[in-house]
């Protein structure tokens, strides 16, 4: 394997805040090593006027799993130029992909990586498709990946919670599922929305009960909080909270918060839970309320979501809100689907329009809460790809929360009475390249227990991103001069150079094994798949994957250490 | 098929059964001393048939080279030279699991090659629907716990997938109440309660019966509506969860204009209430090809991977279209499954990757026997609901490469050809023999 010495460049690392900035990297069989002066490297890279970071992390994308196929099966468009056929990579080490909202798997590797991402994770891994979740993100080149199984609407869980079943029991079914599915992390959905919407219920409120199971939202999300707290899982439950896009929903995202009783938790998209009724449109921004919550309440992570202007596809699987959205299909076409007694899903494609007053609050709303928030270790920068908007508009993103000038520019292109009267308006806040090293890869690494990734110190895992520093940060982040993933050099200057195979990370969790045997009836009366085939194992996984690395992360027990 | 004779180890995986997209999952197999197979929990015709085919003991599959018989690595080295410098191929058939159409995938677009499956036609009216209109879809544990009235639309669906009515439960009640299964331009299935089923006679064709039925729902005024059909219609409204079943294969010619209309029904009805529907298609790997070829490029099958980029047409780059119009200069076809997808007759070059027993024919073709997906080799398969993915177990050794390593050793073939001394180095190869060099194996820079 090549080894590498990078020098001269600021090293933005803020994860070690006591190394120094101008301090050159050793790279050697995949770590970042301590190398002597004069030892000898294979390559030295040049980084002068280049700033140097860990490679990015993504913990909210949706890039692997049956809604995004459905996706491309939906919209051949987004995968032409005009009439024109999408053209063939003009790079050999590239295999013919294409698409910009809902690009194919090879183009959504050969993107993140091009702009220096080097790991993904998909948020919404249906437990009864997790194996299309894993053979999709296997096909994605180059960038390690993982996902979060998707419970609280599965009807199983819904009926431990109606009957009053154990805590334990409840935990260790969390467990088996997360086990079953390979799975990093848990991800709760519209909590109960999607399984009481297959009831025809179109609304469910933090403490409104399912019309079916009688259990709410509010039980659902502290039951799952505490199950994932007592597995040990370093992600926290990643919530997608009700009544997604609603005005006023402020109010049930913070009836959220306040549903977890200090348990941990990371709320995702936020932006899309952030409003309010004010106004003649009874519709406004509520940044500042959920920033002032997230400041207090530091048991709560988030990630916002960001929309961007322009033809996006919303991918979900919170079919109660998809199905009330259905009607600003653009094109006007669209998917849902109901699946195995377990998760839902809805498919609509949607255009971000400048001109649109509410479009253009939710993209104030959503910057906004990037420069409300105090700790940037609690805020992540995503679109909720490709909700928002492309995973591919990243720094344009970054444009805009660094440059307050070209921000407002920004702003007064939108609906005028979001021009003039958006608070963001008066937001002087611009945030450091330090601030954007957190919220892009040292904060995710952080809040997913990736312990040698998104930081630089020795013994890291040497994915590295160096971009060329330019006072224009759209195009310094952009195009990295050099990427390296585990030691690889694998893009330069936008064009990828090699293509490792990716790991898949899991958590390895610790439950009582005699749940299945437990469970076993009803798991067969909620599912169609034989229950011996409900356990993806360790051989399938690598199969899926390609034979990439498999990276289980160990998790911390910490039975009966919440209260209930 | 004999009797078990020795119970099933318990540790034994469940054998699937690949034979149709239904993927019965909790099946047992074992093979019998006299190379045929002893079937446990199903007495499925389809899976007998598929069985039937399939001597449970290794086969001695050897490769031909043009009728003559030829070791494996004779027969990629001469599939490697029929297929070089193709400057329009075709890769059809696609009959294989998931891994197999991800390494076909790699080969198609390395050929700058069309694909194609060998039940294209009802993909692409499934994928024509999709692509038009989007629809509304459930899974078999839905239908099975919830639906309480199950509509099959012009086909009955027993006929060609003889498990499905056991698999979602039909014969039960639902919540405690009866279902309601109704054939609407079909017989019923004289196996399920007589008491639940009823059959309808369309009122004109299937297009016309659907959209009187929608503007029935819709309670749109509709003159002389034939009795039967506004009952029907009164059942949907009154129905908790109607399920409507839609069997892509079965559909007459514009079918996709029929899953239109069951989708703008389905569509009506979720206004104010519930309702989904469950197709029945994509056998013999048919899901997993479009899934997989539509992740790994965005595009489904049916696109070339041409000079002028990637074209994608469902109609023009259908096989039939492409071979009677002599637009393709080679054909690869891939039938692991079952022998049933026939090499299709034409005049070009062939390279048949196919199950033992498929008929072979005679002249410019190279064959490859390759294991099959659920006996001889592992894998995975879309289930009919194009939701769930279920893994296959292996029976028995077949003596028999599996596909993707097949694929990969005919990939390498060529990436060798384009490396050789005396060809242009990779940044000079013209346009047209570009897509000739595959690529994503390096892990180091070149």
């Amino acid at each position: 394997m090549t080894s590498y010495r990078i020098t001269g460049g600021r090293v933005i690392d803020p994860a070690n805040p006591s190394l120094p900035e101008r301090r050159d990297l050793g790279v050697r069989d995949g770590r970042l090593v301590d190398l002597h002066p004069n030892e000898p490297v294979d390559e030295t890279i040049d980084a002068t006027g280049s700033v140097v970071m860990a490679g990015g992390i993504d913990l909210h994308t949706h890039i692997g799993g049956g809604k995004m196929n459905l996706a491309r099966l939906l919209l051949p468009e987004d995968h032409r130029r005009g009439l024109e056929a999408a053209a063939l990579p003009d790079n050999l080490l590239e295999v013919a992909s294409c698409g910009s909202c809902a690009p194919g798997t090879l183009a959504t590797g050969y993107r993140y990586v091009q702009m220096g991402y080097t790991s993904a994770f998909e948020p919404a891994m249906v437990a009864s498709n997790a194996r299309q979740a894993h053979l999709e993100m296997g096909d994605i080149p180059i960038l390690d990946h993982g996902a979060y199984v998707m419970l609280g609407n599965d009807e199983l869980f819904l009926r431990l919670l109606a009957e009053g079943a154990d805590f334990e029991r409840v935990r260790d079914y969390v467990g088996w599922t997360i086990h079953a599915s390979k799975a990093l992390g848990v991800k709760v959905v519209n909590p109960g929305g999607i399984s009481a919407f297959k009831f025809n219920q179109r609304k469910l409120d933090v403490d409104e009960a399912h019309t079916h199971w009688q259990v709410t939202p509010r039980h659902i999300v502290h039951t799952l909080a505490r199950a994932i707290t007592e597995l040990g899982l370093a992600h926290p439950l990643h919530i997608h909270a009700s009544n997604l896009g609603v005005a006023g929903n402020i109010a049930s995202t913070l009836a959220t918060i306040e549903a977890l009783g200090g348990l941990r938790a990371h709320l995702t998209h936020v932006q899309f839970h952030a409003y309010g009724t004010e106004g003649p449109m009874k519709f406004s921004s509520a940044a500042q309320q959920l920033a002032e919550a997230v400041n207090a309440n530091k048991n709560v992570s988030i990630d916002v979501g960001q929309i961007m202007f322009g033809q996006t596809v919303t991918a979900s699987g919170d079919t109660m809100r998809q199905i009330a959205n259905a009607g600003h299909a653009t094109p006007r076409k669209w998917n849902g689907g109901d699946i195995e007694c377990d998760a839902g899903c809805g498919v609509v494609p949607f255009r971000y329009r400048e001109q649109s007053y509410v479009n253009a609050l939710q993209w104030a709303i959503g910057l906004e809460l990037f420069l409300l928030v105090d700790d940037p270790w609690r805020i992540v920068l995503t679109t909720d790809h490709p909700n928002g908007g492309p995973f591919t508009s990243y720094p344009h993103l970054i444009r805009l929360l660094m440059d307050k000038s070209f921000r407002d520019e920004q702003l007064s292109k939108l609906h005028p009475d979001v021009a003039a009267n958006a608070a963001l308006k008066s937001m002087k806040r611009e945030l450091t390249l330090q601030e954007i090293a957190i919220m892009t890869r040292a904060a995710p690494a952080r809040l997913l227990g990736l312990a040698d990734r998104g930081h630089l110190a020795t013994g890291a895992a040497a994915d590295i991103a160096v971009y060329r520093e330019d006072a224009n940060a759209e195009v310094m982040f952009t195009e990295p001069t050099h990427v390296f993933k585990d030691g690889v050099l694998v893009a330069q200057r936008g064009r990828i150079v090699a293509v490792p195979q990716p790991g898949v990370h899991f958590a390895k969790v610790d439950f009582d094994a005699g749940i299945e045997r437990h469970l076993a009836d009803r798991l067969r009366a909620t599912s169609s798949i034989d229950l011996r085939n409900r356990v993806i194992g360790h051989d399938e996984l690598c199969s899926c994957c390609n034979g990439g690395r498999l990276l289980p992360a160990e998790c911390h027990a910490a039975f009966g250490a919440t209260s209930a | 098929m004999t009797a078990l004779s020795s119970p099933t180890p318990a540790t034994a995986p469940p054998w699937t059964c690949p034979f149709c997209s239904l993927h019965c999952d909790s099946l047992a197999l074992r093979p019998q001393d006299d190379g045929s197979w002893a079937l446990d929990g199903t007495d499925c015709p389809r899976a007998l048939a598929g069985l039937a085919q399939v001597p449970s003991r290794a086969v001695t599959g050897t490769p031909l080279v043009n009728d003559r018989p030829a070791t494996l690595d004779e027969a990629l080295d001469a599939a490697a030279a029929l297929l070089r410098g193709r400057q329009a191929p075709l890769v059809g058939g696609w009959a294989t699991d998931i891994l197999g159409a991800r390494a076909l995938f790699r080969l198609t677009a390395a050929l700058g090659a069309v694909g194609d499956h060998a039940h294209g036609e009802a993909l692409t009216t499934a994928l024509r629907a999709q692509q038009d209109r989007g629809g509304y879809t459930t899974t078999l544990a839905e239908v099975r716990e919830r639906a309480d009235l199950v509509l099959c639309v012009g086909s009955q669906p027993s006929a060609h997938y003889p498990e499905f009515f056991r698999r979602c439960a039909a014969g039960e009640p639902v919540n405690g109440a009866p279902r309601r299964i109704v054939f609407l331009g079909a017989p019923v299935d004289a196996a399920l309660p007589a008491t639940i089923t009823q059959s309808l006679p369309l009122a004109g064709d299937l297009f016309d019966t659907l959209s009187l039925l929608e503007a029935l729902v819709a309670k749109r005024p509709v003159r002389n509506a034939p009795e039967a059909l506004a009952a029907l219609a009164q059942q949907l409204r009154d129905a908790h969860y109607p399920v409507l079943v839609v069997e892509t294969g079965a559909l007459p010619a514009h079918g996709a204009l029929v899953i239109e209309a069951v989708a703008r029904l389905v569509n009506l009805m979720n206004l104010t209430g519930r309702a989904a529907v469950i197709s029945l298609g994509g056998s013999d790997g048919g899901y997993s090809a479009q899934q997989a070829h539509t992740w790994l490029s965005g595009l489904p099958l049916r696109t070339r991977f041409g000079p002028a980029g990637m074209d994608h047409d469902p109609v023009r780059h259908s096989t039939a279209r492409l071979l009677g119009q002599q637009e393709a200069d080679a054909l690869v076809w891939v039938a692991s499954i079952t022998p049933e997808d026939a090499v299709p007759e034409t005049a070009v070059p062939r390279v048949v990757f196919g199950h033992p027993a498929l008929p072979v024919p005679t002249g410019d073709v190279v064959f490859i026997p390759v294991a099959t997906p659920g006996i001889g080799a592992g894998g995975q398969l879309y289930r009919s609901d194009g939701t769930v993915i279920v893994p296959l177990h292996p029976v028995i050794d077949q003596a028999l490469p599996a596909l993707p390593a097949v694929v990969d050793g005919l990939l390498q073939r060529l990436k060798d050809a384009v490396r050789a001394p005396g060809r242009p180095k990779p940044d000079r190869i013209p346009p047209g023999d570009r897509s000739m060099y595959p690529s994503n194996e390096g892990h180091e820079s070149p």
